[in-house]
């Protein structure tokens, strides 16, 4: 079984069509979704975890139909929650809670678990995290780096099955990047799915077994990453890379790149 | 805002600017102060919002001058035993309640109709009442700092459960306190790359333009990251009714400041009177 | 004015938190009701925009500086039971962690700005703004008005409360136990310093936001409009290049209206019938009319009409004032307000009225 299968979805916004009819049946295991800002691929990933709903068309999660009216129903929404779980790009969004704890504490305090096994299960993945000292800060005061790990810990606390990723590495400096690349490939062995939203190239093979290109809402291209990565006309279309004069050494010349 | 004082000279920008920046270093003045140990420090949350509320009504219902002196006394003792630092943070409370409250107190000693005092045009009722504002106002800005610096603001927050303030409310204050450092820094930002891209001074109007359009760019930030925050709340299984930690168990010695507090704030009541 | 602890009394206090806790519930149920869980992100960040709002340091015309509570602005965006919220929200926290605004006042300090102002906004916003377009022009000057009104509408509600405190809080020996001022002195205090400068930053944050929103985002304004009629003919919609000239009127009436105390005696023709009595004042009158001696009764005209209609101003200063400078002040304030509101709003429907074409109602 596919773990989301997506059937002739569309949506729109204020006008805007985000998604246009996609169809498309994403695999269990690590997944990228490519695209450019405005291709839709943060969009999507809201759909897959439904927070919002179409106009048209449905996603199935495992067989089961992620709608607003099954969401409405706790004995479909809870364990959904708590399989899938989701990190927003902007850690404004995603830390909104006072203290760090507080944060890593929200998702299982609202999935109703007991008061003991959440102080347990939050104090254990602060280890894991190698955040534990930052406990009682306030979200703001902290770097990036730790912003985003916060970020994964309040999500990871749950323990779910399939990880939806908003642009995970953005706004991160190198170090961090690569922080994050290794605790994604260290927790995303065996039974979990992870799905990766992003438009840098860079990693491309440590983090996904198979891609799939959007470009203004619809679906242009699906495959492995050693496929995608070497079409560089796709790339360039969809504007994944762009291509600059530059100088190398005295001589000008052109070729598509990417940066970082 | 009582102890800020805005420097005259300084144009719009310095002076919003100044008064962002004493804002934040004060959340994380509270914040170091109540991590440090301390006798107050260690008791529980609950026990401290409850007691320093308590005398701080029974300051204000308190009809005898001398009576608001001694828990004035009593807070100040406080202050010394909690460590607050009292060149840095304590007297600027200090003053400021003395230089807002006493501009206000003061016309009353010569407007409040009564007896005069020594032939001046003060009269002994003037006094009383310039007396009681002053003092009052001092009490109650001591003990409540002495509140804050003792207690990590997320803990008075969930503490005030007790005064059966419903969870949705604690979390609303959570995290509008949590956002208002986020707008504080965005504000901070806008304003400090104005003020890089101003040659000359800017004028009046220039200053109400910036800050009506920091307000309307705040605006579209509020309503944006609303929508968005709501929508990652969901994604973590929000659906509605929000579930917080009440982490406090009472101990020995919180029973027994609770004691203390009650006691004192009882007879402060009912001598008071 | 953020009131601060030891200026009302627990008693007045615990009215204030009364009067305040039904319209929360209300606010809380309706707003549930329109945004469902929505309202707990929306209002957790009003109350914080709004909490910033306060902290701006307005520079005023004339050289002033001014804070500004962004419960206008407020109102016309998210409506008056979640502005209403917002602001309560942002008090709890200038009052409870930032030390500002008495813990014991909150609940006089909500009813007061948060609570009347929002109400009292949302009603001077719609009957301002009645149908006109969301871009128009007319839209900003009623948010700025809602502002203005609403702003002094608390600061008056709070001036009556500290007003009454010496009535009914004193000590044994007669001293006044918290607010000392009677209502003679605290309704001017406080009005003349929101009246000019208060109310101008409100006014300003009002009306420049809701300026820059219609430029930037007009949907922004589409909760609190009502019925809209967009307008038929296709002229650009400028907005008011700046709000200067209502302010000027407003701050050259405000600073001349004392100017009149200081012309010696009473304004020519505007004496009363005890006037005549009084030889003080006949004395003036007789100066004032080329020195012609003034009757001794008042004419029989004069003293059967005088008494058919006081005026609640009688003589500009109502009976509970009682320093005639303050009075006179007072009433020229108010004067003033009415005035302007009546233009304004009086322009406004002519200027639409004559927008919408010779075929409209």
């Amino acid at each position: 079984m596919m773990l989301f299968e997506v059937e002739h979805l569309t949506y729109r916004y204020e006008g805007v069509t985000a998604i246009d009819d996609l169809t498309m049946a994403i695999p269990e295991g690590r997944v990228a979704l490519l695209g450019a800002n405005g291709s839709g691929k943060s969009t999507l990933l809201r759909l897959l975890d439904g927070l919002i709903f179409g106009q048209s068309g449905a996603i199935l999660f495992r067989g089961d139909d992620v709608s607003e009216e099954h969401m409405l129903d706790d004995a479909f929404a809870l364990p959904f929650r708590r399989t899938v779980g989701m990190v927003f790009q902007n850690p404004d969004v995603q830390l909104f809670n006072p203290t760090v704890f507080d944060e890593v504490a929200f998702g299982p305090l609202q999935l109703r678990w007991p008061k003991q096994e959440v102080r347990d299960r939050v104090d254990e993945i602060l280890e894991r995290l190698r955040i534990g000292h930052l406990k009682n800060r306030i979200p703001q005061r902290l770097s990036g780096g730790e912003k985003k790990r916060v970020a994964l810990a309040s999500v990871l606390v749950l323990d779910p099955a399939v990880l939806l990723l908003d642009e995970p590495t953005a706004a991160l400096d190198p170090r961090s990047q690569s922080e994050v690349i290794d605790l994604m490939v260290e927790w995303g062995g065996g039974s979990k799915s992870v799905i990766t939203a992003t438009h840098d190239l860079g990693d491309l093979e440590d983090i996904a077994d198979h891609c799939y290109v959007l470009d203004a809402g619809k679906l242009v291209a699906d495959g492995s990453p050693a496929e995608i990565l070497a079409d560089t006309e796709l790339l360039r279309r969809t504007n994944l890379i762009h291509a600059h004069r530059h100088r190398h050494g005295g001589e000008l010349h052109s070729h598509p790149h990417v940066h970082g | 805002m009582s102890d800020f004082h805005p420097n005259a000279k300084g144009g719009f920008i310095e002076n919003t600017l100044e008064g962002l920046h004493f804002a934040l270093s004060r959340a994380m003045h509270a914040e170091a102060s109540a991590a440090r140990t301390g006798l107050l420090q260690r008791l529980d949350p609950r026990v401290k919002v409850a007691g320093f509320l308590a005398l701080v009504v029974a300051v204000a219902l308190a009809t005898k001058l001398w009576l608001i002196a001694a828990i004035l006394v009593v807070a100040v003792a406080l202050v010394v035993i909690s460590s607050i630092p009292v060149r840095a943070v304590a007297s600027r409370t200090w003053i400021g309640a003395f230089l807002f409250s006493g501009a206000i107190a003061l016309p009353a000693l010569f407007l409040t109709p009564g007896t005069p005092l020594y032939g001046l045009p003060i009269t002994v009722q003037g006094l009383r009442t310039g007396s009681f504002l002053l003092m009052r106002a001092e009490t109650a800005a001591t003990l409540m700092l002495v509140l804050a610096y003792t207690t990590p603001w997320t803990h008075i927050l969930k503490a005030l459960r007790i005064f059966r303030v419903p969870v949705v409310f604690v979390v609303i204050l959570g995290m509008t306190c949590r956002y208002i450092l986020l707008m504080l820094e965005t504000a901070h930002e806008m304003f400090e790359s104005r003020k890089s891209r101003t040659v000359n001074r800017m004028t009046p109007a220039e200053n109400r333009r910036l800050a009506i359009a920091s307000s309307g760019v705040l605006l579209h930030k509020t309503l944006h990251l609303s929508d968005e925050v709501y929508l990652a709340m969901q994604a973590r299984g929000f659906r509605g009714e929000v579930y917080v930690l009440d982490d406090f168990a009472m101990q020995a010695r919180d029973w027994f400041a609770l004691a203390a507090f009650a006691a004192l704030t009882g007879i402060a009541i009912v001598v008071g009177r | 004015m953020h009131i601060p602890d030891g200026y009302l009394s627990p008693a007045t206090c615990a009215v204030g938190y009364a009067a305040s806790l039904p319209f929360w519930r209300i606010a809380l149920k309706r707003v549930k009701k329109t945004m469902h869980s929505r309202q707990v992100p929306l209002v957790s960040l009003f109350a914080a925009l709004s909490f910033v709002i306060m902290m701006f340091n307005l520079p005023l015309p004339g050289g002033t500086t001014g804070h500004a509570t962004g419960i206008g602005l407020a109102t016309v965006v998210i409506g008056p039971w979640a502005a209403m919220l917002a602001v309560s929200v942002a008090l709890v926290v200038q009052a409870l962690f930032f030390g500002d605004g008495g813990v014991t006042a909150i609940g006089a300090n909500c009813f007061n700005m948060a609570i009347a102002g929002a109400l009292v906004a949302y009603v001077m916003y719609r009957l301002a703004a009645g149908r006109s377009p969301l871009a128009s022009p007319r839209r900003v000057v009623a948010a700025g008005i809602a502002g203005y009104i609403a702003i002094n509408f608390s600061a008056l509600l709070a001036a009556i409360e500290f007003g009454i405190q010496p009535l009914l809080y004193k000590d044994a020996g007669g001293a006044p136990l918290y607010s000392p001022y009677p209502l003679s002195i605290a309704i001017p205090a406080m009005m003349i310093g929101h009246l000019t400068i208060a109310g101008l930053a409100e006014l300003a944050v009002s009306a420049g936001v809701v300026a820059f929103l219609q430029r930037s985002d007009l949907s922004l304004l589409r909760t609190t409009a009502g019925k809209v009629t967009e307008s038929s003919d296709s002229l650009p919609q400028a907005a008011p290049k700046s709000l200067r000239p209502l302010w000027a009127g407003l701050a050259i009436l405000c600073v001349l209206t004392p100017l009149g105390i200081l012309a010696a005696g009473s304004a020519w023709g505007e004496w009363m019938a005890s006037d005549y009595a009084d030889a003080a004042a006949r004395h003036q009158i007789a100066a004032a009319s080329f020195n012609q001696a003034a009757p001794s009764h008042a004419p029989q005209g004069l003293e059967r009409l005088s008494s058919v209609w006081t005026a609640p101003f009688a003589r500009y200063a109502p009976p509970y004032i009682r320093g005639a400078a303050f009075g006179y002040l007072l009433s020229a304030m108010f004067g003033v307000g009415v005035i302007v509101v009546g233009v304004l709003l009086l322009g406004s429907f002519t200027r639409s009225a004559m927008r919408a074409g010779p075929d409209s109602a």
